[in-house]
C-alpha cells in the first residue's frame, strides 16, 4: 500500500512538470545556407520548412505542442556548421536538427548529432559519405538524393541515348567527383559499348569554363553528363551557348545538379539551352501525384511567388517526416524518434516516400526531362516530365 | 587602486575553471571556443602588435596544426600527447619556410605575399582528398583520452565525473593558459622589445646593429607555431578539420578579433576573442546580416576607438581614476 | 591535341578572359599606385556594379539600346557610391597605418555585400547578351562570339585611353606625381584630396563597369565579390602593384595560364595561380613592370 501511495506521489510529481512541458514548443534547430552562391538553394529551403511550420501550428501543432523552426546562417562553411548546430543544441536547446547544404556541412553536422543524440535530418547534402556504413549511426537521416542515386538516375537515361562517346564536365571537388563516377560506373555496366571519351573538371565557382569548353568540344563527344549546379551552370551556359557547344553535341547534354530547376530557367530566360535534358527536385508545372497541385497553390501564395521555388520541397519534406515521426513516437525523445523514422513512409506533395531501415536514406527520386519552350512561360521547362523512382538502383 | 594590483589573468583562469559548475553545457562551449581563439589572436599579436608585421594568412599555421593534430589523431591513432605539440611544430616549421621569404618583404608586399602562401595551403588542403578530405575535410576527429582522469578520481575527490567536453575544456584552459604565459614572457623578455623596437622604427633598429629580418623570421616562427596549437586545439573542439579554417577570410577574422581587443596590449586580443564571440552568438539569434553588424563594428572602430577594447577602457580607466583621486 | 585551330580558340579565350580580369583590376591597381591601398571592397564594386546592371534592364524593359545604358547607368552609380564613401569616411583614414586601411576595406566588403543581399535577395540572376552581339562568328575555324570580340577590342582600348590621360593630360601628370611623391605635390599647390577621390571615383567606375560588362557571360549571385577578389589581387602582384602596363600583362599572362594550365594540369588550376603570385611575390616583389616601393 505504502508503496503504491508513494507511487501515485510521485507520480503527481512528475507529471507536473510534464504538464508545463507539453506546452512549450517543439524546436527544429535549422542550420542552413543563408549567404554566398548557395544561398540560392538554402533560402527556399528554409522558407519550405517554415512554411510546413506555419500550416501544421495554424491546426494545433504536433500531440498538442507547436513546432518553433530556428534558422542559422552556415555560410556554406563546415566548420560554421558545426559551431551553429551545436550552439542550436546547447543554448536554444532544440530537440532536432533538419539542415545543411553542402556535401562537407552534412558529414559534420552529422558528427555533432550523434554526440549530442539529437535526430538529424539531412534534406539537401548527397555526398554518399553522409549515410555510408561506416559513418552512420542512429541519429542521422536524409531526405535528399545521393550521389549515387542521382548518377545513376541520369546514366539510365543517357543509355537510351543513340550514343557511343560520352564525355563529363563536373565541378572538382566531392559531389561533381562522386556524381562523375556513379554517373560513369553505371553508363558502363548498363550499356558497355559506350566510351567516355573526355572528362572536364573547372573548379568549383570558375568563372570562365571557355577553356574547358573548346577542350571537350576538341573530343568530339556525341553526349555529355554535367553536374554544375546552380549559377555555376547558369555561367557554363552562358558561355557555352554562342560557341556551338550545345549545337555540336546535338543537344545531348545532361545537367545533374537541378540543372533544370525552374530557378535556373528562370533566371537565364530564352538564353537557355533550350533542349538538353536536366534534373529538378521539384517544379510548379509538374502535373505529380493529386496533393502536389495544392502544394504548389499554397507555397505559390507563402512565397508570393507566381512560379514557387524547387527547392522549397526540400526543407518541406525534412520537416514532415520528422513531424510524423514525433506523431508515431509519441513524444520528442531522440532515441523514439529515431526508430520511429525507420521505414517510415509520408505521403509528401511529390508522392510516398520512405525512409530505408537498412541505411536511414529515403528514396527521393528527382524529376528528369527534356527542356523545351512552353508558350505558357516566358522561360524553358522540362517536357515530357518525369519522376525518376531511384528505389531499383538505390544500393 | 588595488584592484590594479590583482593577478588579473590568474583570477581569470582560476574563474574559468568553475565555468562547467555553472551547470550549462553552453558556457562551456562558449568559452572553450574563446580560449582557443584567444591564443590564435594573441599569438597573431606578436606579428602586428609587437613586430608591426601585418600578416593577411595567419589562418594558414592555425589550419596546418588542425590538420596536423586531426590527421595523427584520427588516422594515425597517435596519442594527443604528441599530436599536440606536433601542430605546433609542424606550423612552426612551415612559417620558418614561408616567413622566410615574407620578411624580406615589406608592408603591402608582406602581407600580400603571406596571403599567397595560405591561399596555396588552403588550395592543397581543399584538393588533396587522400589525405585531407579535400572539400569534406575530415569529420570526427576523436577526444583525447580521459580514462586516466577518472582513474585519478579515485584518488583525488572532484576531478571525476564530467563530461569528454567539459575534461577538454580543462585540457584546453591549462594549454591555453601554459601558451599566454610563454608568449607574455617573450614579449617582455629583452627579444620581445627588441621586436618593439624594430615595430617602432626597423632603420634604427638596423642601424644599432639588430639584424631586423633574423628576429621578423623568429617572432613569424612563434607566432605560427603558437597560432598550429590553438589550431591543434580548435580541430578537436571543431569535432573536425576543414579547409575552410585556411581561408583568406578566416585570416580576417582574426584580424578583427585582435583590432577590437586592441593590439596595444598583451591581452587585448584575448579580450576581444571574448568579445567578438558572445556577440556573434547573440546577434545571429536576431539576425541572419552577422556581416552587417561587425562591418558596422568594425567602422566604428577603426574610426572612434583606434586603440581596441583594450585601449578604450584603459583610457576609461585613467580617466575614472583621476577623478576618483580628485575628489 | 596540336591542333592549330584548338590552340588558337584556347589562346583567344584566355585573351577574353584577360581583358575582363583587366576592367576589374585596373580599378584596383589605380587606387594602390596612388592612394597606397588595396582595395578589398574593389570586388564587391563590381558585384554591385553587376547588380545594378541587372537592376536597370529590369527597370527600362528590353530593347537594342537597354544593355549599353544599364551598363553606363551602373558603372555611374558604383562610381558616385565610390566618391561618397572616399568622401565621408576613407579619408579620415589616409594618416593611418595600412592595416586600417585594409581593415577598413574588408568592413566594406562585408558592409556591401550585407546590402546586396537585403535588396536583391539570394536568387541568382543574369542578363542576357545584348542585341547586336548575341551570335557568333568563324575565324580559322574557331567560334567566336561577337560578344567576346567586344570585349577583346573593349579592353585595349580602355588600356589606350588610361595610357592617354596620364600621359598627356594635366590630371594624368598629377596623378603619376602624386604616386611618385603626394607631399611635394601637396606643397605646389595641387588639390591633393580632391584627386584622391577623382582617382578613388575612377577606380569605382572601372570596378562598377567591369560587373556589368560580365553579366552577359556570368550570373550574378552573392559571393560574386570574394571570388573575384583574390583573382584580381594575383593579376595586379603578378603585374606589379600600382603600375598600369603591369596589370595588362598580368592580365594577359593569367588568362593564358588559366588557358592552357587546363590542358597540361588539369585540376591544379586553384593552385598554379596562387603558386605564381607567390613566385612574383618572391622574386620581384614589385611585379614584372613595377617600381620598387621607396
Amino acid at each position: 500500500m505504502v508503496v503504491r501511495a508513494f507511487l501515485v506521489m510521485l507520480a503527481a510529481v512528475l507529471a507536473l512538470p510534464l504538464g508545463a512541458e507539453a506546452q512549450k514548443p517543439i524546436k527544429v534547430g535549422f542550420p542552413m545556407i543563408m549567404s554566398g552562391p548557395g544561398a540560392l538553394f538554402g533560402e527556399p529551403a528554409a522558407k519550405g520548412a517554415q512554411m510546413f511550420v506555419d500550416e501544421i501550428n495554424a491546426k494545433g501543432g504536433v500531440l498538442g505542442r507547436k513546432l518553433e523552426l530556428l534558422v542559422r546562417d552556415t555560410k556554406g562553411n563546415a566548420d560554421e556548421a558545426v559551431r551553429v548546430s551545436r550552439e542550436l543544441i546547447l543554448k536554444e536547446n532544440v530537440d532536432f536538427l533538419v539542415g545543411t547544404l553542402t556535401s562537407a556541412e552534412g558529414p559534420a553536422v552529422s558528427v555533432v548529432a550523434k554526440e549530442n543524440q539529437v535526430v538529424f535530418i539531412a534534406p539537401i547534402p548527397k555526398t554518399d559519405q553522409l549515410t555510408a556504413p561506416d559513418k552512420l549511426h542512429p541519429y542521422v537521416f536524409r531526405v535528399a538524393a545521393t550521389t549515387t542515386m542521382e548518377g545513376r538516375s541520369a546514366a539510365e537515361i543517357v543509355a537510351k541515348w543513340p550514343v557511343t562517346t560520352v564525355a563529363t564536365i563536373s565541378p572538382d571537388y566531392a559531389y561533381g567527383q562522386d556524381v562523375t563516377r556513379a554517373f560513369v560506373e553505371h553508363l558502363k555496366k548498363i550499356k558497355p559499348a559506350v566510351q567516355i571519351v573526355d572528362q572536364q573538371w573547372p573548379k568549383l565557382g570558375e568563372a570562365d569554363y571557355t577553356p574547358f569548353i573548346n577542350a571537350q568540344l576538341a573530343k568530339k563527344p556525341q553526349a555529355v553528363f554535367s553536374s554544375l549546379w546552380g549559377g555555376h551552370f547558369v555561367t557554363f551556359a552562358k558561355q557555352a551557348k554562342p560557341l556551338g557547344y550545345f549545337d555540336a553535341i546535338k543537344y545531348n547534354f545532361i545537367g545533374v545538379g537541378e540543372a533544370a530547376s525552374p530557378e535556373s530557367t528562370k533566371s537565364m530566360g530564352k538564353d537557355y539551352p533550350v533542349g538538353i535534358w536536366g534534373n529538378s527536385y521539384d517544379a510548379f508545372y509538374w502535373e505529380g501525384p493529386p496533393a502536389h497541385k495544392d502544394y504548389v497553390a499554397r507555397l505559390s501564395k507563402y512565397l508570393r511567388d507566381e512560379y514557387p521555388s524547387s527547392w522549397a520541397i526540400q526543407g518541406y519534406i525534412g520537416l514532415q517526416f520528422l513531424t510524423e515521426a514525433i506523431r508515431k513516437a509519441n513524444g520528442t525523445d531522440s532515441d523514439k524518434v529515431s526508430k520511429a523514422l525507420l521505414g517510415l513512409t509520408v505521403d509528401t506533395p511529390i508522392g510516398k516516400q520512405t525512409i530505408r531501415a537498412k541505411d536511414h536514406q529515403a528514396n527521393r527520386g528527382q524529376l528528369y526531362g527534356k527542356t523545351v519552350m512552353d508558350p505558357k512561360y516566358p522561360f524553358a521547362i522540362m517536357k515530357p516530365i518525369e519522376y525518376v523512382d531511384p528505389t531499383k538502383f538505390i544500393d | 587602486m588595488r584592484l590594479r594590483r590583482l593577478p588579473w589573468p590568474l583570477v581569470v583562469l582560476v574563474a574559468a575553471f568553475f565555468v562547467p559548475a555553472l551547470g550549462s553545457r553552453f558556457y562551456t562551449f562558449v568559452a572553450n571556443d574563446v580560449a582557443i581563439w584567444a591564443l590564435f589572436a594573441t599569438s597573431l599579436n606578436l606579428m602586428v602588435g609587437y613586430t608591426g608585421l601585418v600578416s593577411f594568412g595567419h589562418a594558414a599555421y592555425f589550419g596546418i596544426g588542425a590538420y596536423t593534430t586531426g590527421l595523427l589523431m584520427k588516422k594515425a591513432g597517435v596519442s594527443f600527447l604528441l599530436a599536440f605539440p606536433a601542430a605546433g611544430l609542424l606550423a612552426g616549421a612551415f612559417a620558418l619556410v614561408f616567413g622566410f621569404f615574407c620578411v624580406r618583404l615589406t608592408r603591402i608586399y608582406f602581407a600580400m605575399l603571406t596571403l599567397a602562401f595560405a591561399q596555396i595551403v588552403w588550395a592543397i588542403c581543399f584538393k588533396w582528398n587522400e589525405v585531407t578530405g579535400g572539400e569534406q575535410g575530415m569529420p570526427e576527429i576523436p577526444y583525447p583520452s580521459f580514462d586516466w582522469m577518472e582513474g585519478l578520481a579515485a584518488v583525488v575527490p572532484l576531478v571525476g565525473g564530467y563530461r569528454t567536453s567539459e575534461y577538454f575544456y580543462f585540457l584546453t584552459l591549462v594549454l591555453v593558459a601554459a601558451c599566454l604565459w610563454l608568449l607574455h614572457r617573450i614579449v617582455d623578455s629583452p627579444f620581445g622589445r627588441m621586436l618593439t623596437a624594430i615595430r617602432e622604427n626597423a632603420e634604427r633598429a638596423e642601424f644599432i646593429g639588430i639584424n631586423v629580418r633574423r628576429y621578423e623570421l623568429a617572432a613569424f616562427v612563434l607566432a605560427g607555431g603558437f597560432a598550429g596549437l590553438a589550431g591543434g586545439l580548435f580541430g578537436i573542439f571543431n569535432r573536425g578539420v576543414f579547409p575552410d579554417f585556411v581561408y583568406w577570410t578566416k585570416s580576417s577574422e582574426v584580424l578583427i578579433m585582435t583590432l577590437l581587443g586592441g593590439m596595444g596590449s598583451f591581452h587585448g586580443p584575448s579580450l576581444g576573442a571574448l568579445v567578438l564571440i558572445l556577440l556573434n552568438q547573440q546577434i545571429v539569434s536576431y539576425t541572419e546580416y552577422w556581416p552587417l553588424v561587425l562591418g558596422t563594428i568594425l567602422v566604428v572602430l577603426l574610426f572612434g576607438f583606434p586603440g581596441g577594447l583594450a585601449g578604450a577602457a584603459g583610457a576609461l580607466w585613467t580617466r575614472a581614476a583621476g577623478r576618483f583621486r580628485r575628489a | 591535341m596540336l591542333d592549330p585551330s584548338f590552340l588558337f580558340a584556347q589562346s583567344l579565350s584566355g585573351l577574353t578572359a584577360a581583358m575582363f580580369l583587366f576592367l576589374i583590376a585596373s580599378g584596383l591597381s589605380l587606387v594602390f599606385g596612388v592612394l597606397r591601398v588595396l582595395n578589398f571592397a574593389h570586388g564587391t564594386f563590381y558585384m554591385l556594379g553587376a547588380y545594378s546592371a541587372y537592376q536597370i534592364v529590369l527597370w527600362i524593359g528590353p530593347g537594342p539600346g537597354t544593355f549599353w545604358v544599364a551598363a553606363l547607368g551602373a558603372a555611374l552609380g558604383i562610381a558616385v557610391l565610390g566618391g561618397l564613401i572616399e568622401r565621408l569616411l576613407f579619408r579620415h583614414l589616409y594618416g593611418k597605418e595600412e592595416l586600417y586601411h585594409l581593415l577598413f576595406t574588408y568592413a566594406l566588403v562585408l558592409i556591401l555585400s550585407d546590402a546586396a543581399k537585403i535588396l536583391w535577395g539570394t536568387q541568382q540572376k543574369s542578363v542576357s547578351r545584348p542585341p547586336g552581339l548575341a551570335g557568333a562568328f568563324t575565324l580559322f575555324g574557331v567560334t567566336v562570339p561577337y560578344y567576346n570580340l567586344f570585349i577583346l577590342l573593349l579592353g585595349p582600348a580602355i588600356a589606350l585611353g588610361f595610357w592617354f590621360m596620364l600621359q598627356r593630360t594635366r590630371v594624368g601628370r598629377f596623378i603619376r606625381a602624386a604616386a611618385l611623391d603626394r607631399e611635394t605635390l601637396g606643397t605646389l599647390g595641387v588639390n591633393v584630396s580632391g584627386l584622391y577621390t577623382g582617382v578613388f571615383v575612377l577606380a569605382s567606375f572601372l570596378g562598377g563597369l567591369g560587373g556589368a560588362l560580365v553579366t552577359p557571360v556570368r550570373t550574378i549571385v552573392p559571393g560574386m565579390d570574394t571570388e573575384i577578389i583574390v583573382e584580381a589581387f594575383v593579376v595586379v602582384v603578378i603585374g606589379g602593384l600600382g603600375s598600369f602596363w603591369g596589370t595588362f600583362l598580368g592580365a594577359l599572362i593569367y588568362g593564358q595560364v588559366l588557358s592552357f594550365g587546363i590542358l597540361l594540369f588539369p585540376r591544379f588550376s586553384i593552385f598554379s595561380v596562387f603558386a605564381l603570385m607567390a613566385a612574383v611575390l618572391i622574386l620581384r616583389p614589385w611585379g614584372l613592370l613595377g617600381r620598387p616601393l621607396k
